[in-house]
Formats: C-alpha cells, sequence, structure tokens
C-alpha cells in the first residue's frame, strides 16, 4: 500500500509483456469465470414419452374407471345380506349411501355412488362402450410408457435394489413423524436419498406398469375367457378374474391419493418436470 | 447426488422455449381431454356434474364445432365394432369351450327381460327353417328334434353383465340340423327369433340375434332341450333354447320359433340398444 510510486512505473512493463501475449491471456480468463454464461444446470428426468403416456393415462384411467363402475353396477362382486333400511347388499352402494348422507340435497340411495363416480346406473352399454374404446387406448399408453422408460433409460430407477427395506423403514419413519414434528417444532431431517427416487417412491411407481399388466391381463381373462381360457385359468376362476380386476382398480385410485399430495407438498419443480422433463433440483438444492 | 441423472448444461433460451413448447402442449392437451370426455359423456352424466343450463349450453357449442351427438355416437359404435373385430380374430372353430363336471353346476338365473312367457305357447310350438338350399322352407315340431343325435356338455354361460353361472345342457347339434337342412348357398348367418317373447307388461315382444355360421357349426353350440337332466321349463327357454358358451348369454336366446339363413348381417335385440354384435367370448 504506501509503495504506490513505483506501482505507477510497471505498467510500462507490463504493456510491454502484454504485447505478447495479450490475446490469449484475457479470453481464457473470461471463460474459467463463467463457462456457462447464458446456460443453466439441470438434470434430464423424464423422457418425452414417460410424460406423454404419464398425462394421457389422466383422462384414460379417468374413463375406465367411471365407465368400469357402471359395468360393475349390473352385478357386483362383493355383497352382503340385504340391508334392512336400504335394502342395498353391495358394499360400494352403502360407500355411496355413506357419502350422501354428509352431502347436502344429496339423496342417500343405492344408486348415488354409481351416478356421482360412475357413468350412471342402468347404463351398462354405454359403460362398457367407454370401456372398450378407453382399453385400447390404456393399452397403446402402456406401450409408450414402457417405450419411454427404456429409450430414456428410466427404467434403472425403478429396479429394485439391495437397499430398499431398509431405505423403506427410514421413510416410513419419517412420513410417520413429519406431522407430529411439524407441531412440536422440532428438526426432522429428510432421510438422505442419494438416488432419483426414494425406496417407497421407488416400489409405489415400479408397481404401476405390473398393476397395469395385471388390469390388462384380469381384463381380457373375463372379457374373452374362452379364447383366451388360459388367462382365465391364471386367475383361477371367471370370479377370480373379476375379484383381480377390482382390486387393482382399487389399487390404482389409492396410489393416487398419496401421489397428488407428495407432488403438492413436493413443490413446483417436481410438477414442472413431468411436464418439461428438465428439474433444477437435483443441480442446485441437493439431499432436498 | 444422483446415480442415475446425468447433469447437463442448456442454454437458458433453448429452455425457456423447448418449456414454452412443452407448457403450451400440455395445456392444448387439457383442454381436447376434456373436450373429448364431454362429447362422449351421457347428458345424465353431464348435468349431474354441471347443471341443466350449463350442460346445454355446451352441447349447443359442441354441436357447431361439429360434435353432434350423432357422431359421438358412431364414434363410440366404432369402438365397440373395433372390439368385436378383435374378437371375430381371436375366434377358433377348433378351441373348445371349457367343460365342467355335473358337480360344478350352480343355480341360474331366469334373466329374461321382460315377463317369462307361460307355458300355453308350448302346444303350439314350432320351429320355422327358412332360407335353405331347397328353397322351400321347413317346420319342425318336437318329435322331429327328438330323431336328432343327443349330445350332452356342462358349461359356463356368461352374462353381459358380469354374472356367470355352469350349467348341464342337453339337446342337438346346431351343425346337425345344419347338416340335414343345408342353408342356401352365399348364406353367411343365421338370425333367430323367438316370437313368444314378452316385454315387462306382458305383451309380445320378440327377441332375435344374429349368429354367425362358423359360431353356428361349432360342436359345442346345441340346440337344447335339456337343462340339468330335466326338459327346459318357459323359464330357461322351452322347448328349445340356443346354447352358444362362445358366446355372451344374450345370445343364448330362448324359446326359438325361427332360423332365418341369411346373406347379411341381420339385426339384434341388444345391439340396437348399445351393445356389441359379435359377442364372443
Amino acid at each position: 500500500m504506501d509503495s504506490e510510486e513505483p506501482i505507477v512505473d510497471v505498467p510500462v512493463v507490463v504493456e510491454e509483456v502484454a504485447v505478447a501475449e495479450p490475446v490469449v491471456e484475457e479470453p481464457v480468463v473470461e471463460e474459467v469465470v463463467d463457462p456457462h454464461a447464458g446456460q443453466r444446470l439441470v438434470v434430464n428426468k423424464h423422457h418425452a414419452l414417460v410424460r406423454l403416456s404419464h398425462w394421457l393415462n389422466v383422462p384414460i384411467l379417468f374413463g375406465m374407471i367411471v365407465s368400469g363402475l357402471s359395468i360393475y353396477w349390473a352385478s357386483p362382486v362383493f355383497l352382503h345380506k340385504p340391508d334392512r333400511i336400504t335394502h342395498s347388499r353391495d358394499y360400494l352402494a352403502d360407500l355411496g349411501i355413506a357419502i350422501a348422507r354428509h352431502v347436502p340435497g344429496a339423496t342417500a340411495d343405492p344408486s348415488w355412488f354409481y351416478n356421482h363416480f360412475g357413468l350412471g346406473v342402468f347404463n351398462l352399454a354405454g359403460g362398457l362402450r367407454w370401456h372398450w374404446l378407453f382399453v385400447y387406448l390404456f393399452i397403446a399408453n402402456g406401450i409408450l410408457y414402457l417405450l419411454g422408460l427404456i429409450l430414456g433409460r428410466g427404467y434403472r430407477a425403478l429396479l429394485p435394489r439391495r437397499t430398499m427395506l431398509g431405505e423403506s423403514l427410514a421413510m416410513v419413519r419419517y412420513y410417520a413423524g413429519v406431522v407430529p414434528m411439524k407441531i412440536a417444532r422440532r428438526p426432522w431431517p429428510h432421510p438422505e436419498i442419494t438416488t432419483k427416487y426414494n425406496a417407497l417412491q421407488r416400489g409405489a411407481y415400479a408397481s404401476m406398469p405390473v398393476a397395469g399388466a395385471l388390469a390388462i391381463a384380469s381384463g381380457w381373462a373375463m372379457h374373452k375367457p374362452v379364447q383366451l381360457w388360459w388367462l382365465e385359468r391364471m386367475f383361477g376362476s371367471y370370479d377370480g378374474a373379476r375379484i383381480v380386476h377390482f382390486i387393482v382398480m382399487i389399487y390404482f385410485v389409492l396410489f393416487l391419493i398419496p401421489h397428488l399430495i407428495l407432488v403438492l407438498v413436493d413443490g413446483w419443480d417436481t410438477m414442472r418436470s413431468m411436464i418439461v422433463g428438465w428439474s433444477t433440483r437435483v443441480a442446485e438444492a441437493p439431499n432436498e | 447426488m444422483s446415480d442415475e441423472l446425468p447433469q447437463v448444461w442448456i442454454d437458458e433460451t433453448k429452455l425457456r422455449k423447448r418449456s414454452r413448447r412443452d407448457f403450451l402442449l400440455f395445456g392444448a392437451g387439457t383442454l381436447a381431454a376434456m373436450a373429448g370426455l364431454w362429447w362422449i359423456a351421457p347428458v345424465s352424466s353431464k348435468k349431474r356434474v354441471l347443471g341443466e343450463h350449463v350442460t346445454d349450453a355446451l352441447d349447443t357449442v359442441a354441436a357447431r364445432v361439429g360434435l353432434s351427438k350423432d357422431r359421438s355416437e358412431r364414434f363410440q359404435n366404432r369402438a365397440l365394432t373395433f372390439d368385436d373385430d378383435i374378437a371375430e380374430a381371436l375366434y377358433s372353430p377348433n378351441r373348445t369351450v371349457r367343460t365342467y363336471s355335473k358337480r360344478d353346476v350352480t343355480p341360474l338365473r331366469n334373466n329374461y327381460e321382460g315377463r317369462t312367457p307361460s307355458p300355453e305357447y308350448l302346444d303350439m310350438w314350432t320351429l320355422t327353417l327358412t332360407g335353405l338350399a331347397s328353397g322351400s322352407d321347413v317346420v319342425l315340431r318336437q318329435p322331429d328334434l327328438a330323431r336328432f343325435a343327443q349330445h350332452e356338455q356342462v358349461t359356463r354361460l356368461c352374462c353381459v353383465e358380469g354374472w356367470s353361472a355352469i350349467a348341464g345342457w342337453s339337446g342337438i347339434r346346431f351343425s346337425d340340423l345344419l347338416r340335414a337342412f343345408p342353408p342356401a348357398g352365399g348364406a353367411k348367418w343365421a338370425a333367430i327369433e323367438s316370437s313368444v317373447n314378452l316385454d315387462g307388461r306382458g305383451n309380445p315382444d320378440p327377441y332375435y340375434v344374429s349368429i354367425d355360421l362358423p359360431t353356428a357349426q361349432h360342436p359345442q353350440t346345441l340346440l337344447a332341450t335339456h337343462l340339468n337332466g330335466h326338459p327346459l321349463g318357459t323359464d330357461h327357454g322351452a322347448p328349445l333354447r340356443l346354447v352358444v358358451p362362445m358366446k355372451l348369454g344374450l345370445k343364448n336366446i330362448k324359446a326359438i320359433t325361427k332360423i332365418a339363413y341369411v346373406v347379411a348381417e341381420p339385426r339384434d335385440f341388444w345391439a340396437e340398444r348399445g351393445y356389441s354384435k359379435y359377442d364372443g367370448l
């Protein structure tokens, strides 16, 4: 600091040197400072076909389920002795009655459930027409999804691993504690995840193509039990296929509940990545 | 952080352009899906969701842009036809329907759509065959049927409603009747009718089904006269009913009075009411 004067002299020397190699020096310095000017670090999270089939599944599964309920209405599988008051024998109708009792202005009768969650009662023909329309779309969409998993290598994030049991337990413990700890205002860190999905997500997402295949197989087993007799045998009996088909539908609905809650809780980046494919999450905020 | 997701640097402008395209596609797709679902949804469901006035207004707009009710019906019927074509392609004349033992027999529901006919018709019952190679019609009575070889089978009857029942049937093979009274050349279908069917109030309401001849010729396609060892009652189609276990129950027409062999696909009671035509299992 106290030697201001000599520095004034130095530029003369520096200038001489700069003449020799100025063009090389300056641009290199700039690149080191910001090699990615105007760029953004992202990860490619979902292949375009995975995104497309994910969203197509929304109207398709909706169509399958609402029409399936109208088909189910024509001959329910899960029955009990007639209720003394409602005369209902069908558990789903009971569920509708229970819901309708809390809906203002609703008449709590056995048709309520099928009228509000399905395509209506006495609509077997309409239900079947929707079901056959949507099932071929569902199958085609499943093929798109699998293609996207392979092309985008996304299937690797869904494969089971040796650590999954311990990781699952850690996640269950985390989810169980997240609300009580919030109330208690105590820190409750998310288990450290070093992979695309945590073990619970991996299990849930990997089960979806399996459930889809099971839904299609059990559906065809009861749709064509003569020509595809071996498929019917796989499910034990005709009614066995009906029961599996119905349970898979319930599984899809149950999957949706945490799926929707968690994507809302998780934030915009996760939701956006299913539309645009990329995410900044991994790059900017590791171990989120 | 991730062992699966490679990180990449992408130009901001490129990323923004790509994302804008994806969001626009997503929005357009959402609107298209909603419009499509609206187009094919039953009116009763739409009114339940949005009320009468909004439904009428939206349906008017939809019809103006070409998404009319007629077109919706035709579009949905094409889905049924597509599924029927798949069913027909799957059909093999050599594939037999699973048979059961008599111990497996379950109660069989009388699923007559209307009232069950009263037994008076039985005394006057005849079966008329038309469209034969001989050129003239044939009228058969019950003793005529007894002269054919009798066959027995225990098969499952699957109803379009979803229930099914295992029943023991005996009677004559449709293929034997076809051999005894061959159809005219070029015939592809059997139009089978029952004139004794009644509606819910007890008024005459003839029932009719279309059966393709390959199905009629299948060895397990019976014209049954007995159920579980007893002559058919009026509840199960006395004195003669069709048993086609490779078709849905609604094709298993009861109390047959007429079989016409025809070239063009004949009308079918339930196909006219929005169900499929082929109904192959």
